[in-house]
This record gives structure tokens, C-alpha cells and sequence, in this order.
């Protein structure tokens, strides 16, 4: 279970002209849950907040106030515990392209302390699931970079994680992979694990979210299911609820 | 601290699938001081032994016909050549001779009146054939000497010895395979500041920025493995590979040193009428190198070595890209090779402040190894000084990784 409790989070950065320092407030006060066996939908338009949000629940980032719980955990007490039940995967990452899938993923095990027989069983497992297995032992600089990203979903995954984020999964991936990727994720919930997904594909929203969450200007809007956004907002689809959400008019 | 492992393991790893990158780092030190030094030790010999063959070109003004006959006679040495036109100082310059000798006039009647006469000579001390005309001049006229000298005493039936009123009879504290050690003992701390920077610079920029700027460090980070060992096993792993490559540096000089001193020792000992073999067996690694040399040599290397990786990973960790590392590093570079360069400089070892000058007084230390003068006070004060540099520069990386700024700089 994740517990996101009033959470803020803001940046000084540097203003280009003028080089006065700026303070802005990525995060204002956030607050949800998402429970086990629940995929969660967390949308938003590029620099509303829902990398920061993600980064500060994975605790590559700690929030300036609020708090998080990860299955039970304090995300800024007990970070390396956290760390080790979940699984974190997001557009900023990429793969040792001087090593092969199955070299990394052995690896990654090792670093999250799973047992190499296990890890090795494991690492098949999805390796094959992601239909990677005949790239298994080839050096990563010479895979496509949708073949990397299965690499990184598998390497998110290795663990067994309890708690699963991904930020952009299917990004970069074709039709074929990314419902694969959808089927992982659906297969994820219905083993009971709690996993967080950050998109800006509205139809996958649609076809996997149990509910959602809005970010924008660092707020969250909606938390609820998909449907019943829709209707709060009497709009079709969720891209509507994103166009009155940057008019400012229905917040 | 299995962290630290697992992550010096994967830094490691990732080195070792880079073929082309260990090759130069290990294996061409260990070819390329031997093959300079035996290429510049050849070309020196072959450019002496030909200088040898070769008869020293003579211009003689010797109007007594005193020096003429002794060199006439020596033709192996000695070719008189006729006095170009115009400026014979630029005739010399220009090497159209290699000696000009100028005897003074009245130098047969000052010989027989047993009066000293006076022998000019003009060298090009730029030059090694007209300084080599020099020297051989000089012995042909020391022998001269000792045969007029004998002539005068047999003619009034004095001794040989009388101008002989003693005997110096030297004795060497020294021999080749020390002076070599001195030579290899002000080589070493360059190459080693140098080398352990540089490969430190490499290496250290591949595992930080460069892991930020391929956009892996995330993953890294989202395991279980805390930071501080992140940064810990990347410190090791950066330390290891510079101080190997570093080792191989100084094991590939002094086998060029080695085959060096063979070569020296075979040409002294071919000088000397004995076959060189019989000499250069003597000179072995271990001669100009021992165990415990190299040993508190090596030891050294480890906080010096952690100092110097710990440099390079601050400002990696806080560089957002390869070439922004690189630009903070590389003035690094100018500065450790102004400390090598001023490390190599003689008389060095008096300078009373230096054992307190961190990182040269490293250098100061492994240069008083080499030439078996080990100071124990000096050496624990390096080691201990350094260390200390390292530790701190250490605990800096491993704050500056746990700033949400340098890792999240786009």
C-alpha cells in the first residue's frame, strides 16, 4: 500500500536573465492512497509535478513537507527498506549498454538482495513474458531502445517488488510491446500488488486504472475512478478534463 | 558493506567489457617504457659509436710544428683540415670543423727552455663531435705532457714518481644499479601523481557523470544499496583501476630502467675490455627496486590514490554530463603535472617545508625510497597527512551524491 499524505516539494532554480533565485513549489499539498491489487493512474501535463511525486515516493527525492508510507514503511526513515519492496521504472533511466539482459539482471538482484538462483529464475521468467529471451545474451548497446525498455521493466520487476511505479512504461514501445506491457501490469494487480502508473496515453488510463489522479500545478485533482471523473467533470474523456483543467475554470 | 561490493563488482565488470580501455590501461605500460627506453638507448649508442669511428676534423695554427706531428700521427682521431675563409667562429658554428688549435709561436723554444707554452683551442660546447675533439685532444696532450715531463726527469736522473708526491685512490659507495634507483626514484612520484590522476580522470568521469549523462545512476540508486555505498564502491573501484594502471606504469619503467642499466653496464663493461654479459647480469629488477621499496611504495599509493579518486568523483558527482566533468577536471591535470614536473627537480629533498606540503611530500618520500634514504617520521606523516585529505574528500562525495540537486541536474 502507498499512503501520500499533504505533500510539498519545491525547487529554487536560477532565472536565466535576471540570475535571481526563483522558488517554485513543484508539489502543494498532496494526498492519496493507492491500496494493494490497485493500479493507479497518475496523469498531468509535463511539469505539473508527477515525476517529483513519483521520485519522492520511490525516495530519490524527499519531500520538503508531508509524508509517505510504502507498505507500512516511512519513505524518509527506513528509505533502503522501501527501496527493496519496490519497483521503480521512469523515462529517466536507461540500461549498462555493456552488459546483456540477462548479466544485468543477475546483477540488479544481487543489489536488491534476492537470492542468484532466484533471481535467475526470475529473471527468465520475464525475460520471457517480455519476449526477450533470444536477446538474453546480447550485449545492450546493439538492442532496439523499445528492447531496452523491456530490459528495464524486467530489471523494476526483478525483485518481486510489492509495490510497483512506473512513470512512461510504455514509451518508445510498439503496439505489440506495449500490450504486453499492459498484460504485466493487469497480471501485477490481480497478484495484489499495488502499482502506480504515470501516463500521458489516456486510453491506457482507460483500460487498466482503477482510479486516477490529476496533477496539475503541483495539485491533485479527481482521485477517483476514470468513470466518475468524467462524470464530475460531465466531460467524454479525460483529455477534456486536462483542456478545463489548464482553462483554470472547474478546479 | 556488501553494497559497496556489489557495486565496486559491477564497476568492475563494466570495465572489463571494455577490452580496448584495459588494454591501455595495463598492458601498453608494460610494452611501451621498455620499448622507449631501449629505442633511446640505441640511437644514443649508435649516435656515440659513430661520433667514435669517426677522426675529429682539426683546423691547426701550429707555426713551431710542436702539436702538428702528435696529431698527424694519430689518424684514427685526428684529421687536420685547412682553415676555412672568412669567420671561423661561424666556420665552427656551422660545422665545417670540429676543433680549431691555436699554438703559440714560440712553443719550441719555450719547451726546450722548459718554460710552459700556451695552447689555444675553440669548441662548440653545443656540439658533441667538437666537444669529443676536445676531449681527445686533451688526452693526447695529457700523455704528451707525462712523455716530456719523464724526458726532463730521466735527464736529471730524478725518479719517475717525483711529481707523483701521492696516490688518490678512489672508491665507489655507489654503483650503476643505485645511481639507476636515484634516476627511477625521481621518475617514480611523476608518473605516479600523474598516472593516478589521469586514470583516476577516466575512469571516475565513466562512473559518475557518465552514468548521469547515459541515464543509469537512477537505476542504481532505486535499489536497495544505500548511497553511501554507492558512492563508496565507486570510490574502490576508481582507486583500484587508477592505482593498477598506475603500477603498471611504474613495473613497465623499471623494466625500461632494467634493460637500461643492462645496456650502460654492457657498454662500460665492453669499454673496459670485459664482455658485457659478465656485468649486466648483476643489474635485476630487484637491484635497483627491493621488496620493501616497492612495498612502502605501493602503500603509499592507497591514500594518495583514494585522494586523488575522491577528487575526481566530487566533481563528477556534481557535474550533469561527461564534458561538464571533464571541463571541471581537467585543469586538475596542469596542476598535477606542475607538481610532478617540480617533484623531479634536484635538491628537492632539502628543502625543509616539503615534508609538510601534502602530496609533494609524497613524492619527496617514495624519491628518498629509491635512494635508500627512508625517513620513518617523513613517511607516516605523508601517509597520515594524505589519508586524511582522502577521508575528507571522500565524505564530501558521498554528501554531495545525497543532494536531490546533483542528481536531478538536467
Amino acid at each position: 500500500m502507498i499512503k501520500v499524505t499533504n505533500l510539498h516539494k519545491a525547487f529554487t532554480v536560477k532565472d536565466g536573465k535576471t540570475k535571481a533565485k526563483k522558488r517554485i513549489e513543484a508539489v502543494r499539498g498532496i494526498s492519496f492512497q493507492v491500496n494493494p491489487g490497485e493500479i493507479y493512474g497518475l496523469l498531468g501535463p509535463n511539469g505539473a509535478g508527477k515525476s517529483t511525486t513519483l521520485r519522492m515516493i520511490a525516495t530519490l527525492m524527499q519531500p520538503d513537507q508531508g509524508n509517505i508510507e510504502v507498505c507500512g514503511l516511512d519513505t524518509q526513515k527506513e528509505g533502503e527498506k522501501v527501496r527493496g519492496k519496490l519497483g521503480y521504472l521512469s523515462t529517466d533511466m536507461n540500461v549498462y549498454e555493456r552488459f546483456t539482459p540477462r548479466e544485468l539482471l543477475r546483477l540488479f538482484g544481487e543489489f536488491q538482495g534476492v537470492d542468484p538462483t532466484i533471481a535467475e529464475r526470475r529473471g527468465i521468467y520475464l525475460l520471457e513474458k517480455l519476449q526477450l529471451m533470444d536477446f538474453s545474451d546480447v550485449k545492450m548497446d546493439g538492442l532496439s531502445s523499445g528492447q531496452k525498455q523491456k530490459v528495464s521493466i524486467a530489471r523494476a520487476l526483478l525483485h518481486d517488488p510489492k509495490v510497483v511505479i512506473f512513470d512512461e512504461p510504455t514509451t518508445g514501445l510498439d503496439v505489440l510491446t506495449a500490450k504486453t506491457v499492459l498484460d504485466l501490469l493487469r497480471v501485477m494487480k490481480s497478484e495484489g500488488r499495488t502499482v502506480i502508473v504515470s501516463t500521458h496515453v489516456m486510453p491506457l488510463v482507460d483500460e487498466i486504472c482503477d482510479r486516477v489522479g490529476i496533477i496539475f500545478d503541483g495539485e491533485l485533482y479527481g482521485d477517483a475512478p476514470p468513470r466518475e471523473i468524467l462524470g464530475r467533470y460531465s466531460v467524454r474523456t479525460l483529455d477534456e478534463v486536462f483542456f478545463q483543467l489548464a482553462a483554470g475554470g472547474v478546479r | 558493506m556488501k553494497g559497496v561490493g556489489l557495486i565496486f563488482k559491477k564497476e568492475w565488470m563494466e570495465f572489463s567489457k571494455d577490452r580496448r580501455t584495459m588494454f591501455f590501461t595495463f598492458v601498453i605500460p608494460l610494452i611501451l617504457f621498455p620499448a622507449i627506453f631501449t629505442m633511446m638507448t640505441k640511437m644514443a649508442q649508435g649516435d656515440s659509436d659513430r661520433r667514435r669511428g669517426q677522426a675529429s676534423r682539426i683546423v691547426l695554427n701550429d707555426p713551431g710544428d710542436v702539436v702538428r706531428p702528435l696529431l698527424g700521427a694519430d689518424a684514427k682521431n685526428f684529421q687536420l683540415v685547412p682553415a676555412p675563409g672568412g669567420d671561423l667562429k661561424q666556420a665552427l658554428r656551422d660545422k665545417e670543423f670540429d676543433l680549431s688549435v691555436d699554438v703559440e709561436a714560440d712553443a719550441p723554444g719555450k719547451l726546450q727552455h722548459q718554460e710552459p707554452f700556451t695552447i689555444k683551442a675553440m669548441v662548440d660546447e653545443s656540439e658533441s663531435s667538437s666537444e669529443l675533439a676536445l676531449k681527445r685532444l686533451k688526452e693526447t696532450m695529457k700523455k704528451q705532457d707525462q712523455a716530456w715531463v719523464q724526458a726532463r726527469l730521466e735527464a736529471i736522473k730524478a725518479p719517475k714518481d717525483l711529481p707523483k708526491p701521492s696516490n688518490l685512490v678512489t672508491e665507489k659507495a655507489s654503483d650503476l644499479a643505485l645511481e639507476l634507483s636515484k634516476m627511477l626514484g625521481l621518475f617514480v612520484p611523476y608518473i605516479l601523481l600523474i598516472g593516478l590522476y589521469t586514470n583516476a580522470m577516466q575512469h571516475g568521469v565513466y562512473m559518475t557523470a557518465g552514468e548521469k549523462e547515459r541515464h543509469t545512476m537512477l537505476s542504481l540508486l532505486s535499489t536497495a544499496i544505500p548511497r553511501s555505498h554507492v558512492i563508496w564502491g565507486k570510490l574502490l573501484a576508481t582507486f583500484s583501476i587508477g592505482v593498477l594502471g598506475t603500477v603498471m606504469n611504474v613495473i613497465g619503467m623499471s623494466l625500461g630502467f632494467t634493460l637500461l642499466g643492462h645496456q650502460v653496464a654492457g657498454s662500460e663493461a665492453a669499454a673496459a675490455g670485459a664482455t658485457g654479459a659478465a656485468i649486466a647480469p648483476s643489474l635485476s629488477f630487484s637491484s635497483l627496486a627491493s621488496p620493501e621499496t616497492l612495498g612502502l611504495t605501493l602503500l603509499l599509493l592507497i591514500p594518495l590514490g583514494l585522494f586523488f579518486s575522491s577528487i575526481i568523483l566530487v566533481l563528477g558527482t556534481q557535474a550533469k554530463n561527461t564534458r561538464e566533468a571533464m571541463t571541471a577536471i581537467t585543469p586538475g591535470i596542469f596542476v598535477v603535472v606542475m607538481l610532478g614536473v617540480f617533484s623531479t627537480a634536484p635538491g628537492l629533498e632539502k628543502m625543509a617545508a616539503l615534508p609538510y606540503v601534502p602530496v609533494l611530500n609524497v613524492a619527496l618520500t617514495i624519491r628518498k625510497l629509491f635512494s635508500h634514504q627512508f625517513v620513518a617520521w617523513q613517511y607516516i606523516l605523508a601517509f597520515v597527512m594524505t589519508s586524511g585529505l582522502a577521508a575528507a574528500m571522500a565524505w564530501l562525495s558521498t554528501n554531495i551524491l545525497n543532494r536531490e540537486s546533483a542528481i536531478f541536474r538536467q
